[in-house]
């Protein structure tokens, strides 16, 4: 599921990035600035997993942040951050229910 | 704002709940024995820098989670206060439930506004000039709203309700300034009485008349307040309060 074009093909997500957890630009689906959120979102992820090793809340699987006009979804997966955009913030519970979903949906 | 922590750290599931201010200060902090003060403490740090990444990708944001595989971050978004913004973090285990907690913790949050924002600082006043901890509760002021530090300069910026005579109508530069006004009141109060709010808010004006109240003015404010106070020993007294700090 966190396969980016399977992703980005649903509706209310609007674009996506792909990077590596040092921040290093992999790929990006209808994102002008792909080098940026990777960047963003590599610095992010390392430093939620260093809170969660001091907090001993194991290993970060997920996280995200919204307004209400829209939110962003980040997935690490073997050792990669996916960074999708999303619009309608409210997408973002049906985004994660999907994900959460036995595979065989996918 | 303790009292309002210790309802988030109610929520089944919930570890600890804590506010920090933009520098990663810790203003406020209630957990289970694992998430000690010190712990805390020495996270905001690292939260901070997070924060400031989602800030940087998403300056609207309101709100963020990090699911990791025994547990749950939850950040709320707690509004902006010279140019830092201020946020309640809620550690939880694996057995929070998000539905529920998400409604617990966005009514704290609410509350949390009201305090930092001075909708409600007229109970964390109260809580401030009663406790010896000011530490864990300093009275906060000014904007809570994302994206309103010009408010700041502003004289609209409320500092307390309106039935904490005086107060309400200061400006105030950032929380520890603020939260040095609750306690020069509160010293004050000891050696003049009850007007001791009134006099602060006119030593205020007198000190910092074109701008918000700021820590720079507080040794001048001191001095001003001081000569309200008619017996020596007293005023000594009260000098002698804001030198330990």
């Amino acid at each position: 599921m966190a396969d980016l074009k399977k992703l980005v093909s649903l509706p209310e997500v609007k674009s996506a990035v792909r990077s590596d957890l040092a921040g290093g630009f992999l790929g990006a689906l209808r994102h002008p600035d792909g080098e940026a959120v990777a960047a963003v979102a590599g610095f992010l992820s390392s430093t939620l997993v260093q809170v969660g090793d001091e907090l001993g809340l194991g290993t970060l699987s997920r996280l995200s942040f919204e307004s209400s006009a829209r939110a962003c979804l980040l997935i690490l997966q073997d050792g990669t951050v996916t960074a999708t955009f999303l619009e309608p913030a409210a997408a973002l519970s049906a985004i994660e229910k999907l994900l959460d979903a036995p595979t065989q949906g996918a | 704002m303790e009292a309002i922590l210790q309802a988030v750290l109610d929520i089944p599931g919930v570890s600890a709940a804590l506010v920090l201010d933009g520098a990663g200060r810790l203003l406020g902090q209630r957990g289970r024995a694992l998430y000690d003060r010190a712990l805390c403490e020495q996270l905001g740090t690292s939260l901070i820098k997070a924060i400031d990444a989602v800030h940087l990708q998403q300056e609207d944001w309101e709100s963020m989670s990090a699911r990791y595989t025994d547990g749950k971050l939850l950040v709320r978004n707690l509004g902006t206060l010279a140019g830092s913004t201020h946020v309640l973090v809620v550690i939880a285990d694996a057995t929070l439930n998000p539905s529920f907690a998400t409604v617990s913790i966005r009514v704290a949050a609410n509350k949390l506004k009201k305090v930092l924002g001075g909708g409600g600082a007229s109970s964390l006043t109260s809580s401030v000039a009663s406790t010896s901890a000011p530490a864990s509760s300093p009275a906060l002021a000014a904007s809570s709203r994302p994206g309103s530090t010009a408010g700041l300069a502003s004289s609209s910026v409320a500092w307390s309700q309106p039935s904490s005579v005086g107060l309400s109508r200061i400006a105030v530069a950032d929380p520890a300034s603020a939260a040095l006004l609750a306690r020069a009141a509160k010293e004050l109060a000891r050696h003049v009485g009850p007007m001791s709010k009134v006099y602060v808010e006119e030593g205020v004006r007198r000190v910092c008349p074109d701008a918000p109240f700021s820590l720079a003015s507080a040794a001048r404010l001191i001095d001003d307040l001081a000569g309200q106070i008619k017996v020596v020993s007293k005023r000594t007294e009260f000098r002698k309060a804001f030198e330990r700090e």
